[in-house]
């Protein structure tokens, strides 16, 4: 189209110049017409020539101005012709596309009833057209879930994006399946009624993995509690002189084992803890705690690697923390861990800080370091599973699973509260919950 | 004569290891202790003999620890008032929540206990 109008007026504009040459020579002829003709003509003679000439000039630019507009009507109509044909293709594309398409999709309307689910979608919930037309989309998530179909639905009501939202959703035949839904919300061009394209990604499988590792693990571990305890116990009865009294190598080297037992045991708690976060069966059992005290406690239990490596510890406390309704075991192990973290990524003679604070009925604990710090890098990561930093390893003596800053930021939340952190390389970190 | 006044205790855990050690703790810090291997040999020796407190594992075969202790609940005469520390590696809130109600019932994790503070519960509990 751009092409054929560039010629067009490529030859338009040589066709003017040619008449403006023609003009001038005309003119030319007029004025002094014994320049071109030998033999003496008339006026009128010369005038018909002339004229003639003109004519056939004009003729041929009309005749081409007619034309190009006449071909030009047609080049647009055959584009507009093209245009449609393959627009009604791509639409016909597309709806093959949607009704074809592997993921289930369905068309909702704006309460979430639904108006045209795809072949994945019928097939994911085991249906036909019939029976699931019209009906609302929400309420295929089991009674159970009231909490989340509430939330779903509130959210959709008010325009509030549905991104990856995890829920479960019961088939025909009563199963229930594990899926993450996204609600696209449109206008519908005809109606322009709101509306919304769900798409459902099917994880019920992932889920029936993470499920059995997670139950694997939880087995493991409440497996493994009883030879550690036996363990235990046999070196408690060695250590203590109820059956005769050991060499004092004996007595060192026993003491070892029975150290490296209770890591074991702490390891073996953590584990249980995690499958416990995971399945879902953790308890929270808040009552009275005395915050203050429960630090002070963990403080001694810790003193060996504080005293260790000299560590000055700067405790600031307020009293308000005395008498707080909470999860004691669930809030031990969160502080627990901060404090151990700050005490092993911290070097020799550092100081760690512990802050309490209340503010608008909000209570903030802080444990803050002038340790190795979190690379940069890696600060978006360390809440994740088995994760741990690059520079932890450079650190000697400086072990773990990577499963307490995880631990911590579940158990956290489940009580209702939240954790975030500041941290530089070489310099620190800070970490800070509330609750 | 002296055996007579010893307190008798019956531990009852499928783990030999460790019924044995707990045993040998328990005639060392001056008890009269029996041994069985699951819930109903447990169960017979307890009305058999009468212990003065039964030490109980949750996880054993034949018959588990809580089938044990509602037996034993189930008789009017002695095994209502038994006293009972139940001994084990698994947590299950509705029985802890019970444990703490009732006087003549605890309920330990293993691994949270050393052998002496085991010994130190059962003698807090047969001064109740």
């Amino acid at each position: 189209m751009a092409e054929h109008l560039t010629i067009s007026l490529v030859v338009l504009v040589i066709l003017l110049g040619t008449i403006f040459a023609s003009f001038s020579l005309i003119e030319d002829i007029l004025t002094r017409p014994q320049r071109y003709f030998s033999t003496d003509l008339s006026g009128e003679q010369m005038q018909f020539v002339v004229v003639h000439i003109a004519f056939v000039v004009i003729s041929v630019l009309v005749s081409y101005i007619i034309y190009l507009l006449f071909s030009l009507q047609t080049r647009t109509e055959i584009a507009v012709f093209n245009t449609t044909k393959s627009l009604g293709a791509s639409l016909e594309q597309f709806v093959k596309f949607y009704e074809d398409a592997p993921v289930p999709y369905i068309i909702i309307d704006k309460s979430g009833n639904i108006k045209n689910p795809n072949k994945a979608a019928l097939r994911f919930f085991g249906t036909v057209l019939e029976e699931i037309k019209d009906k609302n989309i929400f309420y295929y998530q089991p009674e159970e879930d009231k909490d989340k179909i509430e939330k779903l639905i509130r959210y959709y009501k008010s325009n509030v994006p549905i991104n990856r939202e995890e829920v479960r959703l019961v088939t025909k035949n009563g199963d229930i399946r594990w899926a993450l839904i996204s609600i696209f919300e449109t206008k519908d061009p005809e109606s322009s009624a709101r509306t919304g394209l769900v798409t459902i990604f099917d994880i019920t499988d992932q889920k029936k993995l993470d499920q059995a590792e997670t139950e694997f693990v939880s087995l493991a571990s409440h497996q493994l509690r009883t030879p550690v305890a036996t363990v235990k116990w046999y070196i408690e009865m060695l250590l203590s002189d109820n059956i005769g009294a050991l060499s004092p190598k004996q007595n060192e080297y026993l003491k070892t084992v029975f150290k490296v037992n209770e890591e074991m045991i702490d390891l073996v708690e953590t584990l249980l803890n995690v499958s416990r976060i995971e399945i879902g069966t953790i308890k929270i059992e808040p009552k009275s705690t005395d915050v203050i005290e429960l630090t002070e406690g963990i403080l001694m239990e810790l003193s060996p690697q504080i005293e260790g490596k000299n560590i000055n510890i700067e405790k600031q406390y307020d009293n308000n923390l005395k008498d707080v309704e909470i999860d004691p075991k669930l809030l031990r192990i969160v502080i627990q861990n901060l404090i151990s973290n700050a005490v092993k990524y911290t070097r020799e003679n550092g100081t760690v800080s512990i802050v309490f604070k209340e503010s608008f009925g909000e209570k903030t604990i802080v444990v803050s370091d002038n340790g190795i710090g979190i690379p940069e890098g890696q600060q978006d990561k360390i809440f994740t599973k088995m994760f741990r930093a690059e520079n932890t390893h450079k650190l000697v003596g400086a072990s773990g699973t990577g499963l307490g800053l995880y631990l911590v930021k579940s158990m956290i939340e489940v009580m209702g509260g939240s954790i975030s952190f500041v941290s530089k390389e070489d310099e620190g970190s800070i970490f800070t919950i509330k609750f | 004569m002296e055996e007579e006044n010893k307190k008798r205790i019956l531990v009852v855990d499928d783990d030999d290891n460790l019924r044995a050690v707990l045993i040998d703790k328990l005639q060392i810090s001056g008890f009269n202790v029996v041994g069985a291997s699951d819930g109903r040999e447990g169960l017979n020796k307890a009305f058999e003999l009468h212990p003065d407190l039964i030490l109980l594992d949750v996880l054993m075969p034949i018959m588990d620890g809580q089938e044990m202790l509602k037996k034993l609940r189930e008789d009017e005469e002695w095994g209502k008032k038994a006293k009972v520390i139940m001994l084990t590696v698994v947590e299950d809130a509705v029985v802890i929540a019970q444990a703490v109600q009732d006087g003549s019932f605890a309920y330990l994790i293993k691994t949270d206990q050393s052998i002496d503070e085991i010994v130190e519960k059962v003698k807090g509990m047969l001064k109740k």
